[in-house]
């Protein structure tokens, strides 16, 4: 009964986990840019989620598509007037920028809203329900329940739609691409709008199921990262998977090894797949 | 006689200070099928990329009596001309339709992409058989075809095809050719261009011989192919190999 809890806990959790990394795995797949600010992405839309719910009185999952919204119009715009002098550059000079984006972030984030720990705090927040002895929280569940839908959006975004073909096209052959009339540029922009749209929805929905503060970035690009590895670029639905996989080995982890051992086991399971099975992880990457 | 649908005069380009293309001279008219060969190094596709403004390029380049000079590759590929480009350059990870549907990303008539869906799986049923499978996983022949058929879904007004023939068997190349004479009835210009001599003339009303830069020779391919010189250099060399 208790693996049967950690098991739930896994996947709810790790469902969350699945939506911060696809954003970053876009991103990586078309722009061939490793994000590091994507963590501080996160962060920033968790504040948003926090102050339309603090100040404006809106429910946290009904600011989710207002915070996605703007973090959106932050994402084009960075991409357009800074991001796109490195786009399909050399990857260090990609990490060096993404780095440095991070750290401004994180340092205005502190200016702004402060150090204090902050919980996007609804008043179903503490509620849950019981099945068959098994305990399962109602945010978190509904957290997962949104990311599902959104992977499942980006999928459908991906696969069935104009935009998305252009995008795909783009991450396969941008020679080709440009030939047949797709202009790179604003394609990368509303790709990493998108990526950006989908770190503020993850951000918020952490907000409700854990604690943000202005750090919270780096350890999330972290995991975002391992995840983008482990699930691959191209696939959105198994982006999440491997969202799945590290949530639930980080609950069953920290519950026989405790709790400090959750980086550990993240990126343990990423150099055991990248020795295990290197070829298909790295296809994409 | 109407005027050419792309006209080349006194054109010179390069790579920075090293001259490649000198004083080139070249049309094609509407209807036709024209054809530029040359060794590899000679300077064809360095032409193909002036033509379609991916490279700067100094004297005459019209296309249809309107000056390219001031456009941009888009607008270039937006008047009509479009490129086959060399090695293909499909789509590997999307299937085969999403490929040829990538071909009229830029048009707006959904009635007209229809048709020329219709067109491209009449040209080549193998792609409609093959339309779910990915690009990557067809056999090279079947891409050369797609990436053809992807550049069809433009609706090109002049289609540019670079080294159709590498690395195909001759039956393949044989396929392809007829399909290009069979387009040009249905009022699609062909400029071909080629290392395969024996390939090119066999479908070719005109052709323009291109060595270091500079085009040598020019004219009916009938003739072209009687001419010492380019038997010597070309056509014994690929009698040979």
């Amino acid at each position: 009964m208790l693996f049967a809890q950690i098991l739930v806990n896994g996947v709810l959790l790790g469902g969350l986990y699945g939506l911060m990394a696809l954003g970053m795995a876009l991103v990586w797949g078309v722009l061939n840019i490793v994000n590091l600010a994507h963590g501080a992405l996160i962060m920033l839309g968790g504040y948003a989620v926090y102050f339309l719910f603090t100040g404006a009185g809106i429910d946290p999952f009904a600011a989710l598509p207002i915070a996605m919204a703007g973090m959106f119009c932050v994402g084009y715009l960075l991409q357009r007037f800074l991001l796109n002098l490195i786009v399909r550059s050399a990857l260090l000079n990609t990490l060096l920028i993404t780095f440095g984006l991070d750290v401004v972030l994180t340092y205005l984030a502190q200016l702004a809203f402060s150090a204090d720990f902050r919980t996007i705090n609804p008043s179903y927040a503490g509620a849950n329900f019981t099945l068959g002895g098994i305990t399962v929280p109602l945010a978190r569940l509904a957290a997962f329940a949104v990311a599902l839908l959104l992977a499942g959006l980006v999928w459908l975004l991906l696969n069935r739609t104009r935009l998305g073909r252009a995008i795909r096209a783009t991450a396969q052959n941008l020679v080709a691409a440009r030939l047949y009339g797709v202009d790179p540029r604003q394609l990368y922009a509303i790709t990493f709008g998108i990526g950006a749209a989908l770190a503020g929805a993850a951000g918020g929905l952490y907000g409700v199921v854990a604690q943000i503060t202005p750090y919270i970035g780096t350890s999330l690009t972290a995991k975002s990262f391992v995840i983008a590895i482990i699930g691959g670029l191209d696939n959105p639905l198994s982006v999440v998977l491997g969202g799945l996989v590290i949530g639930i080995a980080e609950s069953a982890g920290s519950l026989y090894l405790g709790p400090t051992f959750t980086d550990v086991i993240s990126f343990g399971l990423l150099v055991l797949i990248l020795v295990a099975r290197p070829a298909r992880s790295l296809r994409t990457a | 006689m109407s005027a050419p649908l792309l006209e080349i005069a006194g054109l010179s380009a390069g790579y920075g200070a090293v001259p490649v293309l000198r004083d080139i001279a070249l049309k094609v008219d509407v209807g036709e099928i024209v054809t530029l060969v040359g060794s590899n190094g000679a300077g064809k596709t360095t032409l193909l990329r002036a033509i379609s403004r991916t490279l700067g390029a100094r004297g005459r380049l019209a296309f249809d009596g309107r000056d390219l000079a001031p456009l941009s590759p888009e607008a270039v590929f937006a008047l009509g001309l479009v490129q086959v480009p060399e090695g293909r350059q499909l789509f590997g990870r999307m299937t085969v339709e999403e490929n040829l549907l990538m071909g009229a990303y830029r048009r707006k008539d959904a009635a007209g992409v229809a048709q020329s869906f219709e067109r491209v799986y009449r040209l080549f049923p193998v792609l409609f058989e093959r339309r779910r499978q990915k690009a990557g996983s067809l056999s090279g022949g079947e891409q050369q075809m797609c990436a053809v058929g992807r550049a069809l879904m433009a609706a090109p007004r002049l289609l540019v095809v670079d080294e159709m023939s590498l690395g195909l068997a001759p039956v393949v190349v044989d396929q392809l050719l007829g399909v290009l004479s069979d387009i040009r009835g249905e009022g699609v210009t062909v400029l071909l261009v080629e290392q395969d001599v024996f390939a090119a003339f066999s479908i070719a009303d005109r052709g323009y011989v291109m060595e270091t830069g500079r085009i040598v020779r020019e004219g009916k391919v009938s003739e072209l192919a009687q001419d010492p010189e380019v038997r010597r250099a070309y056509l014994g060399v690929a009698e040979g190999g």
